[in-house]
Order: structure tokens, then sequence, then C-alpha cells
């Protein structure tokens, strides 16, 4: 597949216009999301504010975006992407199942995501509280762990650490009924409140408290922090400059991921200055002979 | 160069003036991509800091005594005493600034 000269992980408006300027500037782009854009753009009644089509439909913006795109010949790839690591002078991108993807430039136009962590969530993170119940379940043997799942399609997660795990309390954030087979998953549906460290994981819920050796919280979405390790954030949205720049080399963003007004608009145009940021970035790399 | 542990024996770790352990696993993502990263600051920092690489499964009892929930995890010794640790990937100029710290 070869080493991209600038991966874009978004396909709302910010992701789009950089993989479009990216591409005017012949930059080799990877543009990873989905085709149908950006459910932000698609579900709008009416936007009265974008400059050029007024009182357009979310819909038809959308329409229109794909099309620019298509007549661009950019392709886009179709995965999510789970963590993206700077590794010095490249970025490497786990998507979906492990694929891996190289690229020397990263541009971040993954949107805002809505929830925030739990009070004590953040401070334990790898102290008790995991975000990959397949990947820390080996270290549960003999243990017990609580798992908060905000979707169904967690359950096999759960089900997973259960065969290593003595116990494993599950918490459904969902209205679906659950379907466990193994005997020592318990499903509860309360409410969980805070993450407290006391020898022992402790969480509070609005019925009491579990306690138990690990805490796993399995959410749809990423937040930045968890995406890119390293990388410096301010609540939900990335610390960038007026260049979009953020504090690791090479890695930009923009959109609501680089902070507020949330506004078409500015996502497109932030998406525009993160591409002409990134190939600068690329041009000053291979001046100074870099590979 | 890491050196694997073996058989949960950490004498040399706990003998050497500044240790680096790096607790990972096969199956882990996040320990495959910072593998190469403490290879190369292995390098750097050679004659400073020992580097030890410790296969969670490989070596159950080694950590558990480190309580060790969740990898990669880098534990800095000094003469066997822990003084610091890192959880989870780290990109190199972070993990660079953490041991020049330590010195
Ligand atoms: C109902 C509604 C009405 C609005 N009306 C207006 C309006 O009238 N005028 C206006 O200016 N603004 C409006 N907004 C705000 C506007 O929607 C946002 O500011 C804009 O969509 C932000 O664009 P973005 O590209 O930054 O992110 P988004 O549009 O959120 O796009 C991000 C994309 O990245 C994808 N993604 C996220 N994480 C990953 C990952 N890990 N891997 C792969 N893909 C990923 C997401 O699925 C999504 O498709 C409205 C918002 C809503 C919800």
């Amino acid at each position: 597949m070869g080493r991209y000269e600038i991966a874009i992980i978004g396909t709302g408006p910010a992701g789009l216009e950089a993989a479009i300027t990216a591409t005017v500037r012949n930059k080799k782009v990877l543009l990873l999301g989905s085709r149908e854009s950006s459910l932000k753009v698609s579900k709008a009644h009416k936007i009265a504010n974008y400059l050029g089509l007024p009182e357009i439909a979310g819909a038809d913006l959308a329409a229109a975006y794909l099309k620019h795109i298509d007549a661009m010949g950019i392709q886009i790839t179709e995965d999510k992407i789970n963590a993206i690591y700077s590794m010095g002078d490249y970025f490497v991108l786990q998507g979906n199942e492990n694929v891996m993807y190289e690229a020397d430039a990263v541009i971040l136009a993954t949107g805002v995501v809505a929830g925030k962590p739990f009070p004590g969530e953040d401070e334990n993170l790898g102290r008790g509280v995991s975000y990959c119940a397949t990947c820390d379940a080996a270290l549960y043997r003999g243990k017990s762990a609580v798992v908060i799942g905000y979707a169904p399609k967690e359950e096999p997660e759960a089900e997973f650490l259960a065969e290593i795990a003595d116990k494993v309390t599950y918490l459904a954030m969902y209205p679906e009924e659950t379907s466990f087979t193994r005997e020592n998953v318990e499903v509860l549906r309360v409410k969980p409140l805070s993450i407290v460290r006391d020898g022992r994981m402790k969480l509070v819920t609005d019925q009491g408290e579990i306690e138990s050796d690990g805490v796993f919280v399995l959410r749809e979405a990423i937040s930045p922090k968890q995406l890119v390790p390293g990388l410096a954030t301010d609540g939900p949205h990335v610390t960038v400059d007026l260049q979009m720049k953020t504090n690791l080399p090479g890695c930009f963003a923009c959109g609501d991921i680089a902070g507020t007004p949330y506004q078409y608009i500015k996502a497109a145009g932030q998406g525009n200055v993160a591409a002409l940021s990134a190939v600068s970035y690329l041009d000053m790399k291979k001046r100074s002979g870099g590979k | 160069m890491l050196k694997e542990i073996l058989n949960d024996n950490l004498d040399e770790v706990n003998a050497s003036e500044v240790a680096l352990v790096d607790f990972n696993a096969t199956w882990c993502g996040p320990c495959k991509m910072i593998a190469p990263v403490l290879q190369e600051l292995s390098e750097e920092f050679a004659g400073q800091i020992d580097f030890y690489g410790c296969d969670v499964d490989e070596n159950q009892l080694a950590a558990q005594q480190f309580g060790v929930m969740s990898i990669p995890m880098m534990v800095l010794l000094k003469k066997g005493q822990r003084v610091d640790q890192k959880i989870g990937f780290m990109p190199k100029a972070f993990l660079e600034t953490w041991l020049r710290q330590n010195l």
C-alpha cells in the first residue's frame, strides 16, 4: 500500500475541503471516513449561512460535496481509525480489523464527540480504567471487571473478557435486550456516576457502588486524546494554532474538533488551512533532507 | 537493545543503577508500535539506562508484582526502586524528555 503523504480522518466539511486542497497541491492523499459525508451535514434541515448556497438542505449540501470529491477523483477509504501513533518521522494509523496505514502527515477532521468522561476516568486510565477489553483482557485472569457498554456491539468484547476474568458486571447503557451466553456476566441497568480508585476500583452508580479490579468504558466515539496518544487537548477539543498545527509535528486538526464555533464554513475554511500547512510541512521536511 | 526478562527473573533489573522495564504482550497493538521507539531510545541512552522487555504472558508473576493492569507499561527503576512509570503509547520525543528528567 505504501506510505501516503497526507492522511485525513473524517469526511465532514473540514476533512473534504482538506482533501480537495491537498489534491490540488498534488499530494498523495488518504481520505478516511464514510462516503455518506457526515450525519451533521446530511441531517441538517436547512442551512441559512453557507456562502453562495442560500437555504440549502443538508442532504443537498452533502450531495454537492461528494460530487466535488468524485469530480476530482478523490477516493474515500471507508474505515474507522481507532488509533494514530506518532512515530517521530511519520504516523501509523490503525483502522478497523487492525488494518494499518502510514502517512508523513495527518489531518484530524473527526468532528466533536458528545459525552464527557466520568469523574475519575482520565486520572485512572491505564490504572484500572481501560477502553479496550480485547487489549487488556489477559491481565484480568482470576479478577473481576465492570464493563460500561454504550451499544449492543460491545457485548462480544465483554463476553471475551468474561472468558478470562472470574466475573464481569455489564452495564448496558441502551434499551435493547442483551444476549450473553456466559454465566459469569451479570447485566445491570444502573447509571454510572464516577470512578474511584481506593485499592481496587469502585464504580459509583445511582444505585450504590460496584467494586472490581478494573472498569472498561466502551463508547462509540473516541476522544482525541485516546485517538492520538500525546496530543495536547483542551476539553473535547484539540489545541491548535492559527495554522491548525497541534503540539505534534506533522499533525494538524480542523473543524469542530479544533474548537468552537461549530459551523460548516468555518470547518471547511480550517480544512483548507490545515491542508496548506501540511503541504508546507512536507515541503520543509523534504528540503531539510528528511525522508 | 532490550534484554528479555525470562522466568520472572528481575535480579538484573533490581541490581541495575537505572533500568527501564517495558511490560508488553505479543497481542497488544500499542506495544508493537512502541517497540521500535524503545529500541532507538535504548541505543541513545546506552550506558545510562538498561532497557528490559517483559512479556506479561511469559512473566505473569513479575507483571503482578508491578501491578500491571494495562499495557504497554514502562517502569523506571533506580537500584530496584520504582521511581516513575508511563502507560500506553507515547511519541518518542515525550519518552525522551521523561527519561532525561529522571536521570
Ligand atoms: C442539526 C444540525 C444543524 C446544524 N446547522 C448548522 C448551520 O445551519 N450552519 C452551520 O454553519 N453549522 C451548522 N451545524 C454545525 C455543523 O454541522 C458542524 O460545524 C460541521 O458539520 C463540522 O464539520 P466537521 O467536518 O468538523 O465535522 P463533522 O461534520 O462532525 O464530520 C466528522 C466526520 O468524521 C467522521 N469520523 C469521526 N471519527 C472518525 C474516525 N475515528 N475514523 C473515521 N472517521 C471518523 C465522522 O463519522 C464524521 O463523518 C449544524 C449541526 C447540526 C447537528
